[in-house]
């Protein structure tokens, strides 16, 4: 059931205070974000929409600690990016699934318990290999998986340390249409039962409005908050038989064509 | 990796026919020549060394088994140094520069210098030897190990990250299993290099060995020892080579896919800091050039260190003398290293485009380049200086055989490379192999084409020098040799010195070459 | 003859020498060795050119000298003169020129004995279009490193002959080129290349050059200034094992020849070669100045006729560069 029910939360609200972020390259510097002062809050699942290369990615690459930000500050709770790293306090999904090729299925989720030092408890990682659908599978390497599978397996490797915080980089793009229903279908209910904070980066509209309880539309780089949209719908969502749905879908396209025409103006 | 393009039928032939056929055409051929040479005491014929192998089995089995032994401690060792020297770099990237700066530097080093140094150190036995196939390996199991470690996807390593760990666990659980392919395939090249090293090694004052019988057999007019032993040798290259090629396709699945390059850390911003770090990279072989020679104690009269060779060269009474000596030979050794090092690199991409094209010459030639790769160059140079004479052609021809080698191994895997989608498109159009291997394939190949151009520079400069040494009689190759004679130390070091700047100065301009290339054909290879 | 000779030998000497060879496998070194460490580096691989050292190693003359000295071979890529100096071996095989050259490059060594009194080096050619005086060189090609061009240079030098009109070939250490017609003559020792022509059942002319007034000594002893000052016994010691040694060999060079290959069995010599590079060589080592002093002596005159030439490659010593009291005190006893 969805947290809205009551479900205890046991994710952390997300803070970034006067964040902004420029790539320092070979030639002139690139900003990339910001400024951006936002809060994620706790046990939600936000997502982030925007024009291609608007520094989504980025955001996401900051808040997991994989880069210092060059100005302002991310915390969780009290924490640091670095700090909640420290405990496996988070997780992040790819794109591409990020398996390791010559690990099992079990091998590749069980080493998301080993980097975080924790028992490899061979018992739990089985039970959510069945919880991601992927039961008689577990000896198989990623190469005999399907893409789709793949994508669970990787949503079971982010779960399995029971982390605070999910981080979605766009972790079902590489999938058919049909496959992507199916994930957006089964997945997330996995995690919004326990109350995680997520953020999801993804380019499907609909994807957006289905999982995720609010949206904000970022701008061309450098990402400012275009729009921020609430999700108020029940879960599970049946995007095409909801016209509060299609309604919000609209909204969130619209703010998209503005962020994207909106190229000009912030070039001013 | 077989691609559509390779698998369609062009030769009739099944590939074990055609793989039969290939070698006995090339053993008629052989014979044919050594016949045509009849007399001339150059070359000996498959018959004749079958004979000679034959009756000398027990010398040789002792032979060999002393040779292999050193060259397989000195394998070990060699490769054991370059995984630590890799390991390091990838846990502190700064060094890389210094790294690959000092690897480089010591595969210079030429024989005539080290091998007094290493029988002094060492005293009579194996431990030169076996040094000296360890430095022939080195360095080209570190720069493939270096690409193996880097050409992770970044989000294997974020993973890691994300759960609190740093480079030591994105080593142990990410970069080490995938880089095994890579591991294997330097492991391919450098096992004929170590055996060549172990028989080198016993130039330098053995008792027995695979290189003490050839010395012997070359000086006796033996025609047909000297090539029994270098086809032994040949034949123990091959053996190795196709052994470590079958560990690798056992290891990892797949074919080892020998893409020799990696992101390269961006040079430092600022001025200073690039300063900075050229005079470490500077400075650095210096102290060790100094410290290992006092750690050692090692007697100053064959033993010079940096300061004799300022006095030598600049400071002291005869230094203009010295460095017209100097760089008179230096001028003759340049005339012929560019375009040898050229011709050997053309030769190991023309063969490799080749290869692709007609696939069934591969089972044939593939043997015979290990095999030219294994033979030691005194062996073979005489052959060619038969063939080309003793002028440019000649020392050309020697510098491209020495070097073409680890191209062709490179430039084939990296023809290989094509990614899958391209080779579909093009064959969607129906486009012939030419077209797919001038607009596809060969941009696919340059990344591993400029890798082992970086590779075969000091290899270059060592086959200049032999050359030089055994048919031209000019040049450095030919001083360092006169040097040896006659006790000229300052003269041979300075040498040295001169051999080792021009390599790393080689190195820095076509890592720069490198750079701007891939930048246009492979951005994913240069570090953002 | 040389083969009646060599067998007859071979019978006495096989059993004597495999039971040495038989203890050195056991040992490491032979059994009666229970003396001082000292090494002597070879200039060159294992081969009857160091017979008499192998018979004075196999007979003990050493080991009775309270000595046990190991003979640590050479190679292309060894020079002598780096072990002797570092101190790792007692005594080198040099020649004059080559310790000439090391001691102008500041090296502390001494001459202490002349193993071969005549020059090995020779122009070898085919009889067919045969060098027999240095004259004859003029318009012909000769095969040789550069590295010996001062050699050739002296030759020509001593005997007045026209260098420009040789044509210079460099070619790597090997009979090949002359055998197959790359070059007409070649600059090599006598007792290697011509021995290899020979067993390969060509037979070449040799023209020694110390025939023609190239007088440098050959295969010399040479220790450093510090070994002479501080292991005179050491020297003398050795150098007394040395001569005996050789004395052997000169009574009976074809059993050295068949000692040297019994005890080097890896090193795959082959026992005619050996026997005609041991009869070679004999006229090198021994002459009527040996047959009066005993083996490696050397006198004012032969010293000063080195100088003579030494000067002529560009190498300017005095006799300060030979002494002669190690020899001294070894023949004296």
């Amino acid at each position: 059931m969805p947290p809205d029910n009551g479900q205890a939360i046991v994710g952390q609200a997300v803070t970034c205070a006067g964040l902004s972020h420029t790539f320092q390259t070979g030639g002139a510097p690139i900003p990339a974000i910001g400024p951006l002062d936002v809060t994620f809050a706790a046990g939600k699942t936000t997502a982030l929409l925007g024009p291609s290369g608007c520094g989504k990615s980025t955001l996401l690459r900051l808040i997991a600690g994989l880069e210092p930000p060059s100005e302002g500050t991310i915390r969780m709770g009290a924490e640091t990016p670095d700090e909640v790293c420290r405990r496996a306090g988070l997780a992040m999904a790819f794109q591409d699934a990020s398996l390791l090729p010559w690990r099992s299925l079990r091998g590749n989720i069980a080493l998301a318990l080993t980097l975080a030092r924790r028992q490899s408890d061979m018992d739990s990682v089985d039970r959510l290999i069945d919880m991601v659908g992927l039961s008689g599978f577990e000896t198989r390497r990623p190469a005999e998986l399907s893409g789709g599978m793949r994508q669970r397996a990787a949503i079971a490797r982010c779960l399995i340390s029971e982390p605070d915080l999910l981080l979605l980089d766009e972790p079902f793009g590489a999938v058919d249409e049909l496959t992507r229903r199916r994930l957006n279908h089964d997945l997330p209910a996995l995690w919004q039962a326990r109350g995680t904070t997520a953020l999801l980066v993804t380019h499907s509209v609909t994807e957006a409005v289905t999982l995720a309880d609010r949206i904000l539309v970022l701008s061309p780089r450098p990402a400012t908050i275009m729009a921020d949209i609430d999700i108020p719908l029940p879960h599970p969502r049946r995007g095409e038989d909801d016209p509060a749905f299609q309604d919000l879908a609209h909204r969130v396209v619209a703010a998209l064509e503005a962020s994207a025409e909106g190229r000009p103006l912030a070039a001013q | 990796m077989t691609t559509r393009a390779l698998d369609r039928p062009g030769l009739t032939l099944p590939p074990f026919a055609a793989k039969t056929v290939g070698i006995v055409l090339l053993f008629i051929l052989w014979e044919a020549a050594a016949r045509a040479y009849a007399g001339s005491f150059i070359l000996a014929g498959p018959l004749a060394v079958t004979a000679y192998l034959a009756q000398h089995a027990d010398l040789l089995a002792r032979a060999t088994a002393r040779t292999l032994t050193n060259a397989a401690w000195g394998f070990l060792w060699g490769n054991l140094a370059a995984i630590a020297l890799a390991v390091i770099v990838i846990l502190l990237p700064r060094m890389e520069r210094l790294a690959t700066a000092v690897s480089l530097l010591i595969f210079c080093l030429p024989l005539v210098a080290t091998g007094p140094i290493l029988r002094v150190l060492f005293g009579t036995g194996e431990a030169p030897q076996i040094t000296l196939a360890a430095l022939a390996v080195h360095y080209t199991t570190f720069l493939a190990l270096m690409v193996g470690l880097r050409a992770v996807p970044q989000s294997w390593l974020d993973l890691v990250r994300t759960h609190g760990r740093g480079a030591g666990a994105q080593l142990v659980y990410v970069r080490t299993v995938a880089s095994l392919p890579y591991l294997t395939a330097g492991l391919q090249i450098a096992a004929p290099a170590a055996i060549l090293g172990a028989m080198i090694g016993e130039f330098t004052g053995a008792e027995r060995g695979l290189g003490v019988l050839t010395i012997r057999a070359m000086r006796a007019m033996d025609v047909d020892a000297t090539w029994a032993i270098a086809t032994l040798a040949a034949a123990l290259s091959i053996a190795a080579y196709g052994a470590f090629g079958w560990l690798g396709r056992r290891l990892t699945g797949t074919p080892p896919a020998l893409l020799l390059t990696a992101p390269r850390p961006a040079p430092p911003r600022t001025l200073g800091r690039r300063v900075l770090g050229l005079a470490i990279l500077i400075v650095t072989p210096l102290l060790l050039w100094y410290g290992v020679m006092e750690a050692f104690s090692l007697n100053p009269f064959f033993a010079k260190r940096p300061a004799d060779i300022l006095a030598f060269l600049v400071t002291g009474p005869e230094a203009a003398a010295h460095r017209a000596a100097l760089l008179g030979a230096y001028a003759e050794t340049l005339a012929f290293t560019l375009p040898g090092y050229a011709a050997g690199l053309a030769l190991g991409a023309l063969m490799a485009c080749a290869l692709l094209l007609a696939p069934g010459l591969g089972t044939t030639m593939l043997p015979v380049a290990v095999a030219l790769r294994s033979i030691p160059i005194v062996t073979t140079a005489p052959l060619i200086v038969l063939a080309l004479g003793r002028g440019a052609a000649g020392t050309i021809a020697i510098v491209a055989v020495m070097i073409f080698f680890p191209t062709l191994v490179a430039c084939l895997q990296g023809l290989r490379q094509t990614p899958r989608q391209v080779v579909d498109i093009f064959d969607s159009y129906a486009s012939g192999r030419w077209r797919l291997l001038i607009l596809a394939r060969i941009p696919a190949m340059l990344p591993a084409f400029f890798a082992s151009a970086r590779m075969a520079i000091p290899a270059a400069i060592l086959a200049v020098t032999t050359a030089e040494w055994l048919a031209t009689g000019k040049g450095i190759g030919a001083l360092m040799a006169l040097t040896a004679s006659t006790s000229d130390y300052n003269m041979l070091w300075s040498a040295i010195t001169l051999v080792a700047l021009t390599a790393a100065a080689t190195y820095a301009a076509v890592s720069a070459l490198e750079d701007a290339v891939l930048r246009v054909y492979a951005a994913e290879q240069v570090a953002r | 003859m040389t083969t009646t000779r060599t067998f007859h030998g071979l019978n006495r000497r096989t059993f004597l020498s495999t039971g040495a060879a038989a203890t050195l496998a056991l040992a490491g070194r032979p059994a009666f060795a229970n003396g001082k460490d000292v090494a002597l580096q070879l200039s060159w691989l294992h081969s009857v050119q160091f017979g008499g050292s192998y018979i004075a190693r196999e007979r003990g003359y050493w080991a009775q000298n309270g000595l046990n000295v190991a003979l640590n071979p050479g190679g292309p890529n060894a020079p002598v003169e780096p072990p002797v100096v570092a101190g790792n071996a007692l005594v080198g095989i040099s020649a004059a020129d080559y310790t000439a050259a090391a001691v102008a490059q500041g090296a502390p060594f001494k001459i202490i004995g002349v193993a071969m009194q005549k020059n090995p080096f020779a122009i070898a050619s085919l009889a067919a279009n045969p060098v027999n005086s240095p004259k004859d060189l003029e318009g012909k090609s000769i095969g040789m490193a550069l590295a010996n061009m001062p050699v050739l240079q002296a030759l020509c030098t001593l005997n007045d002959v026209d260098i420009d009109a040789i044509e210079v070939i460099p070619t790597q250490y090997d009979a090949a080129p002359l055998v197959a017609g790359q070059v007409d003559s070649l600059l090599c020792w006598a007792t290697d290349l011509p021995v290899a022509m020979a067993i390969q059942g060509v037979e070449a002319v040799t023209m020694l050059m110390a025939d023609h007034g190239y007088a440098v000594h050959s295969q010399t002893y040479i220790a450093t200034e510090d070994s002479l000052a501080n292991r005179r016994d050491d020297l003398v010691a050795l150098m007394r094992g040395e001569v005996m040694g050789w004395n052997d060999y000169l009574a009976d060079p074809a059993a050295a020849a068949a000692l040297t290959v019994e005890m080097f069995p890896d090193a795959g010599l082959d026992l005619p070669t050996q026997v005609m590079q041991a009869e070679r060589q004999v006229p090198l080592m021994f002459s009527d100045l040996t047959e009066a002093q005993g083996f490696g002596w050397f006198t004012e005159d032969t010293v000063a006729q080195n100088i003579e030439t030494l000067a002529l490659l560009d190498r300017n010593v005095t006799a300060d560069l030979w002494d002669r009291s190690i020899l001294e005190d070894v023949h004296a006893a």
